[in-house]
């Protein structure tokens, strides 16, 4: 039984589409991260498995039970970190975590949770009085009490510090090796890569990629991006170097020619096939992309990237590549 | 039963509202003053000369009902509608509580800080209006509580349900204090403006008897006829009291009272929760 299965999950506000015919499972066991940049369709996503939301279109379903109707059974099963929370002002840490336990109807060791947090020493002090990161442990806290199956974290490093972010990344492991299913979204890669067996790219709504870290590396690894300046090139030349064989996409802007090499890419053969086809070779500089690229490449709209080697990539058929053209309303075009 | 442990995190919560405790203090020293004022000087507030237990006890009671509404307000506006604002109903609603879970915990959590607070402000004001009075009769001081509490839990149904239908603390404090404006400030135009436009816009010499429950709407005028229905005989011997109706129809009793209350309960509780259950948060 996969610990999460969204089929053809799509949301409406008005005209807006955040979440657009999402398919996505999430295995038992492993430690799952959903990466998209801000106003992607990640919280909207989680809101659904929450019920938080209810959906335009599609199901989701978490630990066997429907998000919507068995609600209920589903929120019994998982510890929940959510995006843009607050937390209870007037209220203790301790009373937090008292009032989890009394909602959850088990017996935990508060202190000891509080403890593994580091928030144990400010356990009697009013939340409201916290600081960002001390408020995102006690919520980990509280999202740990009672055992869940399934861990669900929305941005889980926000407010954190560096320090912090690796304390958060260390519990997540340890639930993880206690058998916890993690799925958490962020829009860093880094924090991704860390720890994550698999990783699912979302754009505007839409799956663009979903891979095992190492499956995402072998398929960046690979592709290196020249960007050429030339003079005198026009669309012939842009359709000859786009017909070569080991070319994954190529663009014009200007005297800016980018070239996207696949993997078996020969970097002198294109200069060669721009400076035969009549376009003068002035300058060339050459990228080898990294994880954070890629992610770039996948969430940032306008991209001239071939569909066919995105397809390859996603590892889904279908789930299609980031559309070309001006961005539609509610999908910022990523944040870096 | 999940609401009880969103009762009890709320009443915790609420409890610690200093907005809710210079309320209470008001209500302590306005309750002392009223009392002293009604048992020194009966004649002053009522046409009896002699101060009794009734008239003492419906002569705090438009207090109360103000207190009451004004306290149900600022108690409960953002009950449900602050938290949505705020994003700390993610947090409540993470955990294994229903909708209606949470609704029904905020109504009990909110209802007992507000009785809270009308218990402590009663007993001081009735304790001492008892000792000046010098007789204590505990049964019609009981029935007084007990109408005043019912009262109390309509009008935080009230509240809390139109803090259920927005996720905008500045919506639902429109619309609370439309409410209060509406009903309890300026109903008594209200009927009469249905009169006039039902006469054909000229008002008639004799207002017909159909006037009388369309008058008791609001929380407040129910409260009052739910006390004489309760105590008929302090209403008959109070100067406050509605006493009789003046005409015969089968809504010309004060149990009408119970009747408008359950109204608004009802009413409140369905859109309320309707419209929370329902909502993308």
């Amino acid at each position: 039984m996969p610990a999460i299965e969204i089929e053809g999950l799509t949301k409406h506000y008005g005209d807006v589409v955040a979440v657009d015919g999402l398919d996505l499972t999430v295995e038992e066991g492993e430690i799952f991260g959903f990466l998209g940049p801000n106003g992607a369709g990640k919280s909207t996503t989680i809101d659904i498995l929450l019920d938080f939301v209810r959906p335009t279109d599609g199901s989701a379903t978490v630990l066997g039970h429907d998000a919507q109707r068995e609600s209920m059974a589903v929120r019994r099963q998982i510890g929940v970190l959510p995006d843009a929370y607050h937390v209870y002002d007037r209220l203790t840490g301790r009373q937090h975590m008292e009032f989890v336990v009394d909602s959850k109807d088990v017996d935990a060791d508060i202190e000891a949770i509080l403890e593994r947090v580091r928030v144990l020493e400010a356990a009697d002090r009013k939340a409201g009085g916290y600081s960002k990161g001390m408020r995102q442990r006690l919520v980990l806290a509280m999202a740990l009490v009672g055992d869940p199956d399934l861990l669900i974290l929305d941005e889980p490093s926000t407010g954190l510090d560096p320090n912090g972010a690796r304390q958060m990344r260390e519990i997540i492991q340890e639930e993880n090796d206690r058998g916890t299913t993690v799925f958490f979204s962020s829009h860093i890669m880094e924090q991704v890569e860390a720890i994550c067996d698999r990783v699912a790219i979302i754009n505007r709504g839409r799956l663009v990629a979903v891979d095992s870290i190492e499956g995402l590396r072998d398929a960046t690894e690979t592709t290196t991006t020249l960007t050429v300046t030339v003079s005198g090139a026009d669309d012939d030349v842009v359709a000859t170097v786009r017909a070569r064989e080991d070319v994954a996409s190529a663009s014009l802007t200007g005297d800016q020619f980018v070239v996207t090499l696949g993997p078996e890419g020969s970097k002198f053969g294109v200069l060669q096939t721009i400076d035969a086809a009549g376009a003068t070779v002035e300058d060339f500089s050459l990228d080898e992309s990294s994880l954070e690229d890629l992610f770039v490449e996948y969430t940032t709209p306008g991209q001239e990237v071939e569909p066919g080697e995105l397809d390859s990539r996603a590892g889904e058929p279908g789930t299609g590549g980031p559309e070309t053209g001006p961005a539609t309303a509610g999908s910022s075009g990523g944040d870096r | 039963m999940s609401w009880t442990a969103v009762a009890k995190k709320d009443f915790r919560d609420a409890v610690q509202s200093r907005a809710l405790w210079s309320l209470l203090a008001v209500f302590v020293v306005l309750s002392v003053v009223l009392s002293y004022s009604y048992t020194e000087f009966p004649a002053l507030v009522g046409g009896t000369e002699q101060a009794t237990v009734g008239g003492l006890v419906f002569f705090t009671s438009g207090i109360v009902s103000l207190f009451v509404s004004l306290t149900a307000i600022v108690v409960c506006y953002k009950a449900i509608a602050g938290e949505r604002e705020l994003g700390s109903i993610k947090l409540m609603l993470a955990l294994p509580h229903s909708r209606r879970d949470v609704f029904v915990g905020k109504l009990v959590g909110r209802t007992g800080v507000l009785s809270l607070a009308l218990a402590v402000g009663l007993v001081v004001g009735l304790g001492l209006g008892s000792v000046l009075l010098g007789s204590f009769e505990p049964v019609p001081l009981a029935l007084f509580l007990v109408a005043t509490l019912l009262f109390a839990v309509v009008y935080v149904t009230i509240v809390v349900s139109i803090s259920a239908t927005t996720g905008s603390t500045s919506r639902a404090t429109t619309g609370a204090l439309g409410f209060f404006l509406l009903f309890e400030l300026l109903w008594d135009v209200v009927p009469l403006g249905v009169v006039y436009v039902a006469n054909g816009f000229s008002l008639p010499a004799q207002l017909p008897d159909w006037i009388f429950p369309l008058m008791q709407l609001p929380p407040s005028s129910a409260y009052v006829l739910v006390l004489n229905a309760l105590l008929p005989d302090l209403a008959d011997a109070a100067p406050g009291g509605a006493g009789g109706m003046g005409f015969d129809a089968f809504y010309a009793r004060p149990e009408l009272g119970f009747v408008v209350l359950g109204f608004w309960l009802v009413v409140s509780l369905a859109v309320g929760s309707y419209r929370f259950v329902n909502a993308d948060l």
